[in-house]
């Protein structure tokens, strides 16, 4: 499914390089979850990007379903992320302009289908938010808003979902009950998961773990 | 997603607010300015017919082909007639005086109004038309003269007259020198009667016509060759030289400040489509993550922004019509007639600033928006790219150029504002990044809250040189209008000061020079020295004898004219060419007025010839002068060495000043010195005055509302900083800063902005006005030292001010919810 070869990033700094990826070689299955971890500044969220599509790599290669997205130009990058990608962030990303029900239907609108209404409502009483589709991002709290991030995420039917610290802003009790939602609803879909934390027992939850240190792997 | 739909959601996050209200801003204040602009110089045009108290005069010394008016008739253009004659008014027994008599048709005046008043000196009331048939207005000095009172009999002629008011002003009193001694006013219809107005008498006949600017003009095209020898046709722009140039620069000026305001107009929808762009950076980047490509977010902006802009110009349009009807609500009292319509122009100049706003400074940083970054949804921090910025400066100086010519028709006044604008944004930068970076030396040492606001200007030195340059235009832009208009309004003071001279008195014999002297002297009135006159003839250039005809449109023929001697340059007159004759001089020799002596073809060392009485004189030419001829004082033509002229008989002239409240004077006066005659300039002088006074009032509005839109700039610039300053005290605060040390280094931060861009500012601004008054204006330039102090503390202390008032939020909100927005 994510195939990943010799993934190196690089970034000009005063002068030097500074080297954040030293060559990452990984493969995901279909269907699988694994969990990236490791010390904060160890490069977890920089992988993710380039896993995900949002980066472009300094060398290496990305494939996902057998798809070279390092060869993709930006645009033909974010259809990609559009038709198999779902994100959920760290601080959950929702446009405040849009209440909790745009917010679902935004890519499915961007994927250009029509009737999105019901299938958005479906994803917000799904993650128990039906009372709340006519709220703004600022009217809910953060569990509440990373529950909306949820189902904007799973609302657009992604092959792959991509979570980088989701509980990260999130309190222990609010942050177990977001995590057991995402892998309720990732059994349902039977999506992929890639999920980046640096919290020991969220990580226990997946079927695989891979340690980055300083930029490089350093064990499962 | 439509963007329709985008705009709606936008609009509730407030943040299309700020691009709207700069389009709308832009839109408003170009039409708005433009607007009034065309509605003003419409009134004034019409206030200055009022000297002519019609839009066409044709004059005459015999009486006027009545076919004319009916030609005039066809062409639907309004008509009035008058007749201006001196002639003896008597009353009682042996009462009489020399009067001015005009006599005046029912539909005069047809521009402007006639005053009278019901008794000598009283309350001035405004007359649609003359006196009736049977009746006159006599100048208020005359009942005196005359002993009589209102009710009275006088004659004229052959005809007796009620006296029924007294006679104050007529619109075209200083149309005519003909007007000596006080003003009689009757009935036209009643000069037969009177006798008095014979072939060969000396009076001044006039038509006058008013109409359709279009209609008079062809009128005019049709009488011009009908012209006879001693008939002239005279218009406002032909009659009155003074106040048209007044006027012309008047109107530079508001072409100036109109293309000012468009300038403003494009830097504020910059910076707020700037700052909208930034604030969408995230939501760029989310729905990118989401899958939304470039070209689809470039849609997406871009079909908001033209929606946006039509709704802007729309709502710009009408603010503008707003604002020029508040202008002119505001300032009606002062107007004295009504303003004409703009008609569309003014609103279509405003369409197309908003078109090219949109294009040229909305934008382009909308369309950086398509390249934003999807990955800063995982790096907030990830700056936008920007690497076609200095193509976007380059398109948005063109576009600021077409468009400031395009609205002005004048390349000098464009080319003296880009001047200045490129000498700002070239100097700017330089000046900005060297000595921003030289601060933190100095910073370093300094005390927590210096090392605070160095810090910060430090840190975002980019961004601040841009807003010192933004700062700077503003600023500039701002100085060049002031300084402009005040010199434009001083020289107009200067050439008619109030305590300027406003009666002559000619003829005055030598024998009563030294006597009228002393008289004035002990009635503590300031008059012009005397200046002798003799009247001769020109009678050959070069050895070519002149023609002998009678035909004004002959420029190079034999003419009466006044000569005058003198041994030094007269006061007002400036040397163009030649030198002038050392005291004593007894060569024969001759100075000239410098169209004058175009007219007759002559340079220096030229030979004329002259009969003075029957006497020939022949002179070379030694100089040629310039003369004042609004000054109000003595102008001669020629003048010679005063030993040259001694021996022919002269009479003598002055000028002086009179007040309204001294008129008695010259009741006494002219008892004492009955062949003295006096010749009263004062209404003319106040009319002038009042033209002046009306187009500095309406300079002085517009520079208001420029001050406005250059403030509205400020602001913007400010506000465009605000948000990171924002984010940042609030994090200083958190760790437990003061107000005071937040609020002390805002202001020492934006202080310094300030005083780079009043420094650069007030340099740019002399540039600007240099070329300004040198091309534009033809004004004689000099540099304004208080304008470097003014300029430099102004823009700190200004820009200071409205640094810590935009962000008084930032102590008055606790720190947790400005973190939490974020
Ligand atoms: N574009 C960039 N420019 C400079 N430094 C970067 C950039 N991207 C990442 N870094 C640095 O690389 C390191 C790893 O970053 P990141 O992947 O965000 O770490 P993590 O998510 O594991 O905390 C950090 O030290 C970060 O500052
Ligand atoms: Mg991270």
């Amino acid at each position: 499914m994510i195939k990943c070869e010799n993934l190196q990033k690089r970034v000009p700094m005063a002068g030097t390089e500074l080297e954040i990826l030293k060559g990452i070689t990984l493969e995901i299955k279909s269907g699988e979850s694994v969990a990236i971890i490791g010390a904060s500044g160890s490069g977890k969220s920089t992988l993710l990007g380039l896993l995900a599509g949002l980066d472009e790599a300094t060398a290496g290669s990305v494939a996902i379903n057998g798809t070279d997205i390092g060869a993709l130009d930006e645009d033909d990058r974010a259809r990609f992320r559009g038709q198999h990608i779902g994100f959920v962030f760290q601080s959950f990303q929702l446009l405040p302009a849009l209440t909790a029900l745009e917010n679902v239907m935004l890519p499915l609108e961007l994927q250009g289908q029509n009737s999105v209404e019901e299938q958005a409502r479906h994803y917000l009483q799904r993650v128990g938010l039906a009372a709340r589709t006519g709220h703004y991002p600022l009217q809910l709290s953060g569990g509440e808003q990373q529950r909306v991030a949820l189902a904007r995420a799973f609302a657009s039917k992604p092959a792959i979902l991509f979570a980088d610290e989701p509980t990260g802003n999130l309190d222990t009790t609010t942050g177990e009950h977001i995590i057991d939602l995402l892998f309720e609803l990732n059994r349902e879909e039977g999506t992929t998961l890639v999920l980046v934390t640096h919290d020991q027992a969220l990580a226990e939850r997946c079927q695989r773990r891979l340690r980055l240190d300083g930029g490089a792997l350093v064990g499962e | 997603m439509t963007a329709t739909k985008m705009l709606a959601r936008d609009w509730r996050g407030g943040e299309l607010g700020v691009l709207v209200m700069a389009l709308v801003l832009a839109v408003g204040v170009v039409s708005g300015i433009s607007a009034f602009t065309t509605r003003l110089q419409n009134a004034l045009e019409q206030e200055s017919h009022r000297f002519l108290a019609a839009d066409l005069v044709v004059t005459g010394g015999r009486e006027l082909p009545a076919d004319w008016l009916l030609a005039a008739e066809r062409s639907g253009l309004q008509q009035a007639l008058t007749l201006q004659f001196p002639s003896m008014v008597y009353a009682g027994d042996d009462a009489m005086a020399l009067a001015s008599v005009k006599a005046v048709s029912d539909a005069y005046p047809l521009r402007g109004e006639m005053t009278y008043s019901q008794a000598p000196f009283g309350t001035v009331l405004a007359a649609d038309t003359g006196p009736g048939r049977g009746e006159v207005w006599l100048d208020s000095r005359l009942f005196a003269l005359l002993d009589v009172a209102v009710g009275d009999e006088v004659t004229i002629g052959e005809a007796s007259f009620i006296a029924v008011a007294a006679a104050r002003t007529e619109p075209d009193q200083g149309s005519s020198f003909y007007g000596y001694g006080p003003r009689v006013v009757m009935h036209y219809s009643d000069i037969p009667a009177t006798g008095v107005v014979q072939p060969g008498s000396r009076v001044e006949y006039r038509q006058l016509y008013a109409g359709e600017t279009a209609a008079v003009a062809s009128f005019r095209e049709w009488l011009d060759p009908r012209l006879q020898e001693g008939q002239r046709a005279v218009t406002v722009e032909e009659g009155q030289p003074g106040i048209g140039s007044a006027l012309d620069r008047a109107e530079s000026f508001l072409l100036l400040a109109g293309s000012l305001a468009v300038v403003l107009a494009g830097v504020a929808v910059a910076l707020a489509a700037r700052r909208f762009s930034e604030r969408h950076h995230d939501y760029v980047a989310i729905i990118k993550s989401l899958g939304a490509t470039s070209g689809a977010v470039n849609r997406l902006y871009g079909s908001s922004l033209l929606l946006l802009g039509a709704i802007a110009t729309l709502l710009g349009c009408l603010v503008g019509w707003g604002i020029q009807a508040l202008f002119f609500s505001l300032f009606a009292e002062q107007l004295p007639v009504q303003p004409g319509p703009s008609g569309i122009r003014p609103y279509a100049i405003g369409a197309v600033t908003s078109l090219t706003c949109l294009f040229c400074f909305a934008w382009p940083p909308l369309r950086r928006l398509g390249h934003a970054s999807p990955l800063r949804v995982l790096r907030r921090d990830l700056p936008m790219e920007n690497r076609r910025a200095f193509f976007d400066y380059v398109l948005g100086l063109l576009a600021v150029t077409l468009l400031m010519w395009w609205y002005s028709q004048d390349w000098k006044l464009t080319l003296a504002v880009l001047a200045g604008l490129g000498l700002t944004v070239g100097l700017g930068f330089c000046l900005a990044l060297t000595l921003l970076r030289g601060g933190r030396l100095v910073g370093m040492s300094a005390g927590s809250i210096w090392r605070l606001a160095l810090a910060g200007l430090q840190r975002r030195g980019n961004a601040n040189a841009l807003q010192v340059v933004i700062f700077a235009m503003a600023i500039m832009m701002l100085l060049v209008l002031l300084l402009v208009r005040t010199s434009l309004i001083d020289e107009w003071q200067a050439q008619l000061p109030e305590d300027a001279p406003n009666h002559f008195m000619i003829n005055i014999g030598p024998e009563n020079v030294q006597a009228i002297e002393q008289l004035l002297r002990v009635e503590d009135i300031t008059s012009e020295p005397f200046y002798p006159m003799i009247r001769g003839r020109i009678m050959s250039v070069k050895g070519e004898e002149l023609p002998s005809t009678d035909d004004v449109q002959e420029g190079r023929r034999q003419r009466e004219i006044n000569f005058t001697w003198s041994d030094t340059l007269p006061n007002e007159n400036r040397l163009l060419a030649g030198e002038w004759w050392a005291p004593g001089s007894d060569e024969p020799l001759v100075s000239l007025e410098e169209e004058f002596a175009e007219r007759m073809g002559l340079e220096v060392g030229d030979e004329v010839g002259f009969l003075v009485g029957s006497q020939p004189l022949e002179a070379r030419v030694a100089s040629i002068r310039q003369l004042q001829w609004q000054s109000m004082r003595p102008n001669f033509f020629l003048v010679f060495p005063p030993r040259l002229l001694a021996d022919f008989p002269a009479t003598f002239m002055t000028s002086f000043h009179l007040d309204e409240a001294d008129k008695g004077f010259l009741n006494r006066f002219i008892r004492s010195f009955p062949t003295v005659t006096v010749i009263e300039m004062d209404v003319v002088v106040e009319q002038i005055r009042t033209i002046i006074y009306q187009v500095s009032a309406a300079i002085n509005l517009v520079l208001v509302v420029i001050l406005a839109a250059g403030g509205l700039v400020l602001v913007a610039g400010v506000q465009a900083s605000v948000d990171a300053r924002v984010h940042e005290s609030a994090i200083l605060r958190a760790l437990g800063a003061q107000r005071r040390l937040i609020l002390g280094g805002l202001l020492i931060e934006f202080a310094t902005l300030g005083l780079f861009a009043g420094l650069l500012a007030t340099m740019a601004a002399e540039v600007s006005v240099f070329i300004l008054q040198t091309l534009v204006m033809e004004m004689d330039y000099s540099p304004t030292p208080w304008l470097w102090p003014v300029g430099v503390f102004s823009g700190a202390l200004v820009i200071g001010a409205l640094g810590v008032f935009s962000c008084l939020r930032v102590v008055s909100t606790p720190p947790v919810r400005v973190l939490r927005e974020l």
